[in-house]
């Protein structure tokens, strides 16, 4: 990112949590009793802040913590009496049984009301099994199929699943490529073999199976892999006319410098994570350029919310960040229309209700609502392109803020 | 009986009674439960390790592959078939009992250093094969105990963590009885010749082989049982927690070695120590700079063993002989 976190304006100390913890846990029967009083509600924000994932969890954080400054800021929860939005921050690691853990502490010591996170499906996983049995209600952007295909009553996705971004990025990329007078029939495939790219491949190999598309190259390679000129080569010797990547940031920009420099200029769709992140461009310069990504949210569709996170943050507002500041929008207006903070009220506002208020409003399709399962049907899947150091909104078409540039063969 | 047995009964008789006491004051759903919860499940795999590792001193650094087949096979059998996980443990220790036979073939010839690389490989191999096998396994993304909140002791999953706390006590005192018996055994004499010297446990007529194949089996199969407690506990997981290296094998070693390799309580001291300072060390260093609290957990444990290469046990040991000389003083 082009800014340190150390210059986040996050910075409570660890006295100032427990302080605001304790000084709630006092003041919980008083509220109890009398009903409105000006009050701090406790809401758990669990992400990855340390280990391979540490800078998608920390743009995360900010994401909710702008949010949450915005409401407490102009008077907080008002049918609660004004109370304050107290974010509750916790590390997950990179480890499920931690971040469970993490959940059962905030829950039983820090009484929260809602639980957000926590950018990877894995850790959002094991944390909705204890949010699940608790009955207090999950926000996340997750989108592992699993995550709202387990019947559970708790749990919220404010984007689509990852069977739909690939089966998305696919019939956007052919609609570009048709648009631009290429037919496509042979596709490459080429993903880090971790958690996040079997799954994203394996939703691209259905949606390509589906669309009668012949996928000619389909290499896994490991993560951290120094060298990529041997894929890049078997890239060039295959007939594929649309190349599809899927990675964390190193090997992206290893793969686009090698192709690039080997003359190679394939349409290139990446599938989100390290192709929409700031450090793509700063890492690639003008190889960045045109680069295609599938992805879940995408920050010039509103503008008026997500400037305000690049002005305190310095960097345009990564997608991550901004579907968790959904999820903060949707909890604030929940909290707003259910008038307290129990977390099974809470839940069955978060299930009925359509959120098109405030931050709520940022998601793809202006408006958030939950099927039964805690799917947003709302949700459209988004593709995006490099131009100079911004993304643009190309398909699907009512979205677009401009044309896709494709390169035919 | 001497006095230094009758404190070395009275006092586990104690801690374990404090043990079952214990949660009967704590919030049933609990954060402090869960933690006791890990603090004895991690005792007891430690514990199983221990019978490998500390009394033959066979590192291994690949239990984690007989732990995720524990837990893989009794959720599979219970997500695809509903199978109980009742039954399906039993599955899981048989199933592990054969990885551990047929991973001894090759491995046990080997010595030290050796032997602990080929454990770890097979451990990777193990989290290789669960996330490429994913018709089976769920791949990469994992896989979830089907929720069933109504169908109690049968699918083994509760509303409270409280029954799994007393399955993970009954789990640790089962598995520590096994070490005790087999230490007390001629069984563990064995192991603990091949431990002093396995040429001359040879020498003497051991056959060192055998008797190392079956304390892996039998490590191999408690190991696995535990593996479907955790499952049934934590109800998700994906084969890089499950056969992680540093979640689930090293951690088995650094419990057994911070706490007294070969000795009956060196894993109960040892997971008292590890697990509630990790725990610790995420709770009031997690929200800092990122990475700080397991920086912090890892230069305490390189002072612990510094300080105490015989583990923390011998600790407890110089205090009591100490008590004793002043007591004959």
């Amino acid at each position: 990112m082009t800014k340190d976190t150390s210059k986040s304006p996050f910075s409570l100390s660890r006295r100032q949590v427990l302080a605001a913890g304790a000084a709630t846990a006092l003041t919980m029967p008083f509220y109890a009793r009398r009903g409105f009083a000006a009050d701090t509600i406790n809401v758990g924000v669990i992400q990855p802040l340390s280990g391979a994932n540490a800078q998608f969890g920390i743009n995360s954080r900010n994401g909710i913590q702008l949010v949450a400054d915005e409401i407490n800021a102009a008077g907080g929860i008002k049918s609660m009496g004004g109370a304050q939005i107290n974010l509750i921050i916790s590390d997950a690691t990179s480890n499920p049984t931690q971040a469970a853990t993490v959940a059962q502490r905030m829950m039983s010591q820090d009484g929260v009301c809602a639980v957000l996170g926590a950018f990877a499906s894995s850790l959002t996983l094991a944390i909705s099994e204890v949010t699940e049995r608790r009955g207090v209600p999950l926000l996340t952007m997750s989108f592992s199929d699993q995550v709202t295909g387990r019947g559970f009553r708790n749990i919220f996705q404010v984007v689509s699943k990852a069977s739909d971004l690939g089966s998305a990025t696919i019939t956007h990329t052919l609609d570009l490529a048709r648009k631009a007078g290429d037919e496509i029939t042979k596709i490459a495939i080429m993903y880090e073999d971790t958690a996040y790219g079997t799954s994203q491949a394996g939703g691209l190999r259905a949606a390509a199976e589906a669309n009668g598309i012949e996928v000619v190259m389909d290499e896994a390679y490991p993560l951290g892999i120094t060298d990529v000129s041997p894929l890049i080569n078997q890239l060039r010797r295959t007939e594929a006319q649309a190349v599809f990547p899927v990675s964390y940031l190193n090997d992206s920009l290893l793969i686009i410098r090698n192709m690039r420099q080997q003359g190679i200029n394939l349409p290139t769709i990446g599938g989100a994570a390290g192709y929409i992140i700031p450090d793509f461009r700063n890492g690639l310069g003008e190889l960045a350029d045109d680069v295609l990504s599938i992805s879940p949210a995408a920050y010039d569709q509103a503008p008026e919310f997500t400037e305000r996170f690049r002005e305190r943050f310095g960097y345009f507002m990564v997608h991550e960040a901004q579907e968790h500041a959904a999820c903060m929008g949707v909890l604030a207006s929940a909290l707003e229309k259910a008038g307290n903070a129990d977390p099974r009220q809470l839940r069955d506002v978060i299930a009925s209700e359509t959120f098109d208020e405030g931050w709520a409003t940022v998601m793809s399709g202006g408006k958030i609502k939950f099927d039964e399962t805690g799917l947003n049907i709302h949700a459209v899947p988004m593709m995006v392109q490099w131009r100079g150091d911004e993304l643009v909104t190309v398909a699907p078409a009512e979205y677009a803020k401009a044309d896709a540039v494709w390169h035919s063969l | 009986m001497t006095r230094s047995n009758t404190l070395s009964i009275a006092l586990p008789a104690l801690v374990v009674l404090a043990l079952i006491i214990a949660p009967l004051g704590l919030d049933p759903f609990g954060y402090t439960l869960r933690i006791l919860c890990l603090m004895l499940l991690f005792c007891a795999m430690g514990q199983a390790w221990n019978i490998v590792g500390g009394l033959a001193n066979q590192i291994s650094l690949g239990h984690a592959a007989y732990f995720g087949i524990g837990a893989y096979s009794s959720t599979i059998l219970f997500g695809s078939l509903g199978v109980s996980p009742l039954i399906g443990v039993f599955v899981g220790m048989f199933l592990a009992a054969i990885f551990a036979l047929v991973l001894s073939l090759p491995t046990l010839r080997l010595k030290g250093h050796y032997f602990a690389l080929a454990t770890l490989a097979a451990g990777e191999v193990a989290r290789v094969v669960a996330n490429s096998w994913t018709s089976l396994t769920g791949g990469p993304v994992g896989i979830s105990v089907p929720y069933r909140p109504d169908a109690g002791f049968w699918a083994l999953q509760f509303q409270t963590v409280l029954p799994n706390y007393y399955l993970f006590l009954g789990a640790m005192i089962l598995v520590s009885l096994v070490f005790w018996l087999v230490q007390t055994s001629a069984f563990g004499y064995r192991l603990r010749a091949i431990k002093e010297n396995e040429t001359a446990a040879e020498v003497i007529g051991v056959n060192t082989y055998r008797v190392k194949l079956h304390a892996s089996i039998l490590s191999a199969v408690l190991t696995a049982m535990l593996g479907t407690l955790y499952a049934q506990f934590q109800f998700f997981f994906d084969p890089d927690t499950i056969f992680g290296v540093a979640t689930i094998s090293v951690k088995m070693a650094l419990i057994v070695i911070l706490g007294g390799a070969g000795r009956l309580y060196g894993p109960w001291v040892g997971a008292a120590v590890i697990i509630p300072l990790e725990e610790m060390a995420n709770s009031y260093l997690g929200n800092s700079i990122a990475g700080l609290s397991q920086f912090a957990y890892g230069v305490l444990l390189i002072v612990v063993i510094l300080l105490n290469p015989r583990g923390l046990i011998s600790l407890f040991e110089s205090l009591r002989d100490r008590l004793k000389g002043r007591q004959r003083a």
